[in-house]
């Protein structure tokens, strides 16, 4: 195994000698870096051309050029000198500068959107496997390949007219007329519905119980003035809470466990009790002080779980854990909506919550929840206009790989055993569809960092897309080749871990050395 | 029972929860007053830019970028501005240009007592010869060859401006108050008014103590001497300077920067406003510049640059109220949504670009009758109609060669240089002049440019309309500046940017021989105006000259003047004070008069 | 020497993925042979024969309407025509068969809209094809002769596959549309620039099919094949391209529609089609400005975008259904309770 990673790796080395020179020759082939000059009528045009010509050494033909820029980029690999050079930009920022900001930058835009669709798009992949062929089926098909198909500049327009201008118009004034209330309410019934198991009956009941509880929420939300000043307060979140014990240690350990039940109950009151315990801290909180509490968190779940103990231990631990964490967010999330009110009459925001460009609000200071909420408002739109465009990919996978193993011997095995169907599902055939994935998701990861340019664009967002567009545009070869190298070594990496997490993951797979 | 231990420990603890949720009530979580105290508060006004800042210094060719133009120009003082009406303005608070003799010419530049950078120190002699050292290129020695190598000797500073003007001084004296200089012109200078501490080109903007710090030298009286003691450019004899070299590899890179230098001497300001933040490539904050009273005072504490590429982003967030002043690249869609707009206010105006076509004096084209032809065929109403009219209303086929219609003498140039008999599309009189002949014409372009492209296409199907056989000779945007002037097309459709202000660029584009003379005009006479041109100092003089030019080029049947580009811009109606500017200041000329409205 | 079984494959113990189909037939499907199964299960699946006609009905419209290399179409005006703008330059359709002057508008120069549509649809088309038909060559020959010879080929090819990987497409489509409008002009580009594309994009095919025959070559039919003395390319063309077709149509057709939009996306940051010749995604993001203002210039390729790529997608799924024999119509419920006697 050894043997093998250090020849791929070696092998890698090779690649990206053989791949940089040739990128290089495309880019200095890409375009005309004094196209500006040409046509200027400026007293001083020569001179203009001839500073830039020296700038970018562009009497020497271009692949002799490339070797000047190996020189400076050879010495990154001397360890802990310092030296690397990648060589600066037409403006005169040295790359590696600008590299490690746009670098920065995409991972806050992607991170969160990349996460989002693995989870979001799994399940639904998993679902829609599980009912293939049925109304849900086809409409998360029809839906995600929508998305998936929709140009994203479009996307964008539409997400920053409607989610953005339209709701910060609507926070202007939250009072919600009846007839938005009518279209949520069927469009909520319709999702209910689709949800539903194939009956007409229980279509019908999911339907009217769906419209009935969108509208009353609704309703009852616009009455108590909650969009201009939300919160959960303990009563929601007890609720809340309890439901999701009960959701996790259903498909985690299934409700006859009943140990496993009392630890995630448990973990919600100790929720609660840290509801009122730990707000006064909450006032000075730091992203590390958050951290720490989730460990906390965690820990003490695995605890309450270790202490009631029963015959499977560890079902008990993980379900009372996820459920703290869980509980966890709701606070933060209340504590979130509670400062809400304070960030949306902040100066710097004008009332004008959710933004359509850029990553924060200039000169805006604040705590750590307003900040955060800072970036939530920026980040949202953008998040869901990636989100919804790459759903389609993972989901499909995804569906495809549970709908083979649904098929396998071992899962008709399984059943034949008189396996409850949620251990089928969740223990047998889950983990089993998710290996395939683990190489769709390295993949991802790799290329993650070469941004994602139109969505960088169109909402202002200076990344590595943006970075390389717009070296391209001015064509500037050395923020091309950083670009390229932070790029490649990141895909030749993590192709190199999708082969040896695949042969980790899946034991009939071996890697020869 | 252990479940029955649980259940009750489970049962205890809810109603404890319970217990404790009563008494607090249904407060929740208690809100704290966040983040709303210690705020500028007051008159913030948010402007985008299409461009990211890179550079303190916006004069040398790497810092040369719109953007960093256009916040040296709110972080420093100089002796004239451009309003606009594209007239030069003395900002006599900051300091005094006085003409003490019109020829030989001789210009007196007096800093006013008071005026200091933000660290302090005054703005003084040292800094206008230090300036003057920058922009009379007084030290270069360079030679270069036709490849643009050089051969021989060094430039020193990496000014992007043209050295021509102050090159023509000889190194000038500090006076005796210690804040003046006196330029000596060997020849009369026809743009000497905005030759030296033009505000638009960032003023006064090196100070001269941090130069010689940072340049390696004890203070600024050393910088001085050195400037006074080093001897003149000679690219004859080129020599070393050391010491003038290490000032110059400062002042050409020191003041590049994304961020926010945590030394404070490397962003000084002796203008309305300093920077005080700076978020790379996303924004940057300017706030008011407590000790400035030199000059127009601005209205708003602050300033907040964002930097936006997209049009429709822009449009979006002035729509949303991210920000209050919008720039975009102007498209007849953009303007409509804008004036669909509640509450935002659009202004609309030309900018100093022009598109024109140009015909060769060579090929098919030498002979004038042939341009002539082709000139009436040139549908310009029609290309100002469909091209420009939907982003300015008030829009009009270009008349003149050398003036825009937002300057003064452009309707004395266009009634007098014969520009009425190309007004309207001729087909009959072009037949005539043509005689039954079908010339083959090919026209090169950017064919990238959609605006290019459509002047290109209705320009082509009304010339084949009077029998010119039109080769489409469109070039790709990589492409078409290297084939300018290679001689592999009879005519040229492109744009050329006036500066609004000077006529230095006048003879760059039709002095026979010169750069950017790519057509091959080449007027004896015309030359000899054009000598003339720049060494007349009189305006009135200036444009009475240029008039007479701009009539022989016409008669020479150069080609046509298609359009001014036209430009917007728009601020939400939160704010007051805009006013459209047609030059690349832009909006921001009179960011003094920039307003919120409480 | 790499890994031994395939790493990208979504299954991999032989014997229990996409097996090979002539064999041992589904028992249901008895009697049949594959390419009947294929059809029938095909025609079976309504979605994807929705998005066949539809798409259909707009490769004929596209095609017709404004003529195709040289031959005249029945629409009247061309896409690249300035005409006297007619109502505004809205769209004149009021009815399925009143279509008025310029159905889908004017643009702010006067051309008509529905001919540039048209002409966008066909050039879309065109590039969609020429990818999908280059990258589904080039990735199947390279990915069939790495998985079945292995060694040093394998060792070669997937290095080279690499190194293609790793080079930006959008680097690649700049620099290389920048040659060809140098070279050729206009006219030929839509070609090319799918050629150029289509020589980039065949690594994720090329990759997938090296692990399907990965695989596929351990299998008995293959040995059986062997011993009988068939050369390799009888056993690579006759006996396991057939048991990978599924994997490399599916993936094609995802191709082909990611293409679509890959080419709206060059357009947009301007190293796309070039004007005067126009696509989808040209014309788009051109007036991507008028989405509010004359939202017809925005919609009416918008929704071609939309509905090719449905399409395609859809009846790449219809295909990835009827060519896996394991994909049988699975129901959870059924299952169950097939299982419950099992289990009682």
């Amino acid at each position: 195994m050894v043997t093998y990673i250090v020849r791929r790796l070696v092998t890698a080395v090779l690649i990206l000698f053989g791949a940089s020179f040739v990128v290089y020759q495309l880019t200095a082939l890409s375009g005309d870096p004094l196209e500006d000059l040409r046509a200027s009528s400026a007293p001083n045009r020569d001179e203009l051309i001839q500073a830039r010509t020296e700038l970018l050494d562009l009497n020497t033909p271009a692949p002799l050029r490339y070797f000047g820029w190996l020189a400076g980029a050879a010495k990154c690999i001397v360890p802990f000198a310092a030296t690397c050079d990648l060589g600066t930009s037409i403006q005169g920022e040295a790359v590696t500068t600008s590299l490690s900001r746009a670098m920065g930058n995409t991972i806050t835009l992607v991170t969160t959107a990349t996460i989002l669709a693995i989870i979001i798009g799994i399940s639904l992949g998993i679902i829609t496997a599980l009912r293939q062929y049925s109304g849900l089926d086809y409409g998360v098909t029809f839906m995600s390949f929508l998305f998936f198909s929709l140009p994203i500049f479009w996307l964008a327009v539409l997400l920053k007219e409607f989610g953005a201008i339209g709701f910060n118009n609507f926070l202007d004034d939250p009072d919600i007329p009846p007839s938005t209330i009518a279209v949520v309410a069927i469009a909520s019934g319709l999702i209910w519905a689709l949800f539903a198991s194939r009956s007409w009956k229980r279509k019908g009941i999911a339907f009217l119980l769906g419209a009935v509880v969108a509208a009353a929420l609704l309703f009852v939300l616009d009455l108590v003035g909650w969009f201009a000043d939300p919160g959960l307060g303990p009563i929601v979140i007890l609720l809340t809470g309890v439901g999701i014990a009960f959701g996790i240690v259903l498909l985690t350990a299934g409700l006859r466990n009943r140990k496993a039940l009392y630890s995630s109950l448990i973990m919600v009151a100790l929720g609660l009790v840290a509801y009122y315990v730990v707000n006064p801290i909450l006032n000075a909180a730091t992203v590390w002080m958050i951290i720490l509490l989730a460990i906390t968190t965690v820990l003490v779940g695995m605890g309450v779980g270790f202490a009631m103990g029963g015959y499977d231990r560890g079902q008990s631990m993980r379900a009372a854990a996820l459920t703290g964490l869980l509980m966890g967010l709701l606070i933060v999330v209340d504590r979130f909506m509670v400062t809400w009110p304070s960030y949306v009459d902040n100066p710097r925001v004008r009332g004008r919550p959710i933004a359509t460009v850029g990553a924060e609000t200039p000169g805006l200071e604040g705590t750590f929840w307003i900040n955060g909420l800072d970036t939530f408002t920026h980040l949202l739109l953008p998040t869901l206009a990636l989100l919804l465009a790459s759903l389609a990919s993972y989901s499909r996978y995804s569906r495809a790989s549970m709908l083979e193993i649904m098929n396998m011997d071992y899962i008709r095995t399984a059943r034949a055993k008189g396996l409850s169907e949620r251990t089928v599902v969740m223990r047998h055939a889950f983990r089993n569809a998710l290996i395939p994935l683990a190489t769709l998701v390295a993949f991802d990861v790799g290329a993650l960092i070469g941004g994602a340019i139109i969505t960088e664009q169109v909402f202002a967002f200076a990344g590595m897309g943006q970075l390389f567009v717009q070296a391209l545009q001015r064509t500037d070869p050395d923020p091309i080749m950083g670009f390229f190298l932070v790029a490649g070594i990141l895909a030749l990496v993590f192709n190199l871990v999708a082969d040896v997490a695949y042969s980790v993951l899946d034991p009939r797979v071996r890697v020869k050395a | 029972m252990r479940f029955g231990r649980t259940s009750k420990a489970v049962g205890v603890a809810a109603v404890a929860a319970l217990a404790l949720s009563a008494c607090a009530a249904n407060t929740g979580t208690e809100s704290t007053d966040e983040g709303t105290e210690g705020e500028a508060t007051g008159g913030n006004i948010r402007v985008v830019e299409v461009n990211a800042f890179s550079s303190f210094n916006s004069s040398t060719s790497e810092g040369n970028v719109d953007i960093n133009g256009k916040i040296a120009y709110a972080t420093h003082s100089g002796f004239v501005y451009i309003n606009n009406d594209l007239e030069v303005v003395k900002n006599e608070d900051f300091g005094t240009m006085e003409v003490l003799s019109e020829d030989p010419l001789s210009v007196k530049y007096t800093v006013n007592e008071g005026v200091t950078w933000s660290d302090g120190e005054p703005v003084d002699g040292g800094d206008l010869l230090a300036a003057w050292a920058i922009e009379s290129g007084y030290f270069n020695d360079a030679k270069t060859d036709d490849a643009g190598e050089v051969t021989s000797g060094t430039k020193y500073f990496d000014y992007a401006g043209d050295t021509g003007g102050l090159g023509l001084t000889e190194l000038p004296e500090i006076g005796e108050d210690g804040r003046s200089i006196t330029l000596n012109y060997s020849e009369p200078f026809a743009d000497y008014e905005v030759a030296f501490g033009l505000m638009s080109e960032g003023g006064i903007d090196t100070p001269a103590h941090v130069l010689a710090e940072k340049g390696g030298l004890a203070d600024e009286d050393a910088l001085i001497e050195l400037i006074n003691t080093t001897p003149a450019g000679d690219p004859e004899k080129p020599v070393d300077r050391p010491e003038i070299q290490a000032v110059a590899d400062f002042w050409n890179t020191g003041f590049d920067t994304k961020s926010l230098p945590t030394d404070p001497s490397l962003f000084l300001s002796n203008g309305p406003f300093i920077a005080s933040a700076i978020t790379p490539d996303q924004s940057m904050t300017l706030t008011r510049n407590e000790d400035y009273d030199w000059g127009p005072i601005p209205k708003v504490d602050e300033i907040t640059v964002r930097y936006i590429g997209e049009a429709p982003a822009q449009v979006q967030a002035l729509q949303n109220g991210e920000v209050d002043i919008i720039a975009p690249q102007a498209s007849a869609d953009t303007v409509e949504q804008l004036e669909g707009l509640e509450g935002v206010t659009v202004q609309q105006g030309n900018q100093l670009s022009y598109d024109h076509l140009d015909l060769n004096f060579s090929g098919v084209f030498e002979d004038e009758k042939v341009r002539e032809a082709f000139m009436k065929t040139v549908p310009r109403q029609q290309l100002v109609d469909t091209i420009v009219k939907k982003i300015n209303p008030d829009a009009v086929p270009l008349d003149s060669q050398l003036f825009l219609t937002d300057q003064e003498p452009y309707e004395d140039a266009a009634s007098s240089n014969g520009s009425d008999t190309y007004a309207e599309v001729d087909i009959e009189g072009a037949k005539e002049l043509l005689a039954g002949a079908t010339p083959e014409v090919r026209i090169m372009y950017n064919r990238d440019n959609p605006n290019r492209l459509n002047s290109y296409t209705l320009i082509a199907e009304s010339a084949a309309q009077a029998g010119f056989k039109v080769v489409d000779g469109g070039l790709g945007s990589s492409d078409w500046g290297a084939a300018l002037g290679n001689g592999t097309y009879d005519a040229t459709i492109f744009g050329w940017i006036n500066s609004g202000v000077g006529v230095s660029g006048v003879p760059q584009i039709f002095k026979t021989g010169n750069g950017s003379n790519f057509n091959g005009f080449s007027s004896p006479e015309a030359d000899k105006l054009m000598d003339e041109l720049i060494v007349t100092t009189d305006p009135a003089e200036q444009d009475a000259l240029q008039i007479e030019i701009d009539k022989l080029i016409w008669d020479s049947k150069y080609g046509l003047p298609l359009f001014q580009v036209p430009g917007v811009d728009a601020h939400s109606d939160n704010v007051t004070g805009m006013e459209y500017m047609p030059n690349q200041t832009g909006v921001w000329w009179n960011f003094w008069d920039w307003q919120v409205v409480q | 020497m790499s890994i031994q079984t395939p790493s990208d494959v979504p299954s991999t113990e032989p014997g229990t993925v996409t097996g090979p189909v002539h064999p041992e037939v589904e028992p249901e499907a008895k009697g049949l042979s594959q390419g009947q199964i294929v059809r029938k299960k095909f025609f079976d699946n309504t979605a994807a024969i929705i998005s066949l006609v539809v798409f259909a009905v707009i490769f004929v419209l596209a095609f017709s309407s404004v003529g195709f290399a040289g031959i005249p179409g029945w629409w009247k005006y061309n896409h690249t025509e300035f005409l006297p703008l007619v109502n505004g330059g809205a769209p004149t359709v009021t009815g399925p068969f009143s279509w008025g002057e310029h159905p889908f508008g004017q643009d702010s120069i006067g051309r008509d809209y529905f001919a540039m549509t048209m002409r966008g649809t066909q050039n879309s088309i065109i590039i969609m094809f020429i990818i999908g038909a280059l990258a589904g060559l080039v990735g199947v020959i390279i990915g069939a002769c790495s998985g079945y010879f292995r060694g040093w080929p394998e060792a070669v090819l997937m290095r080279f596959t690499d190194v293609i990987i790793i080079i930006p497409v959008v680097l690649a489509a700049a620099t290389l549309g920048e040659g060809v409008n140098r070279l050729v002009g206009a006219g030929a580009q839509i070609w090319l620039l799918g050629l150029f594309l289509g020589l980039v994009l065949w690594t994720g095919l090329a990759r997938l099919v090296r692990g399907e025959f990965l695989s596929l070559r351990e299998r008995e039919f293959v040995d059986a094949a062997k011993i009988a003395g068939a050369s390799n390319t009888r056993i690579i063309f006759k006996h396991i391209l057939p048991n990978a077709v599924g994997v490399i149509i599916v993936n094609t057709t995802l191709l082909m529609s990611s293409a679509i939009l890959l080419e709206t996306a060059l357009s947009y940051i301007g190293f796309g089609v070039k004007a005067p010749d126009v696509s989808l995604g040209l014309i788009i993001s051109q007036n991507q400005e008028a989405f509010q203002t004359r939202p017809w210039l925005f919609w009416f390729p918008g929704l071609f975008i939309v509905l090719i790529c449905l399409c395609i997608n859809f009846i790449g799924d219809g295909l990835r259904d009827a060519f896996d024999p394991r994909q049988k119509k699975f129901s959870a419920s059924r299952a169950k309770e097939s299982a419950k006697p099992a289990a009682a």
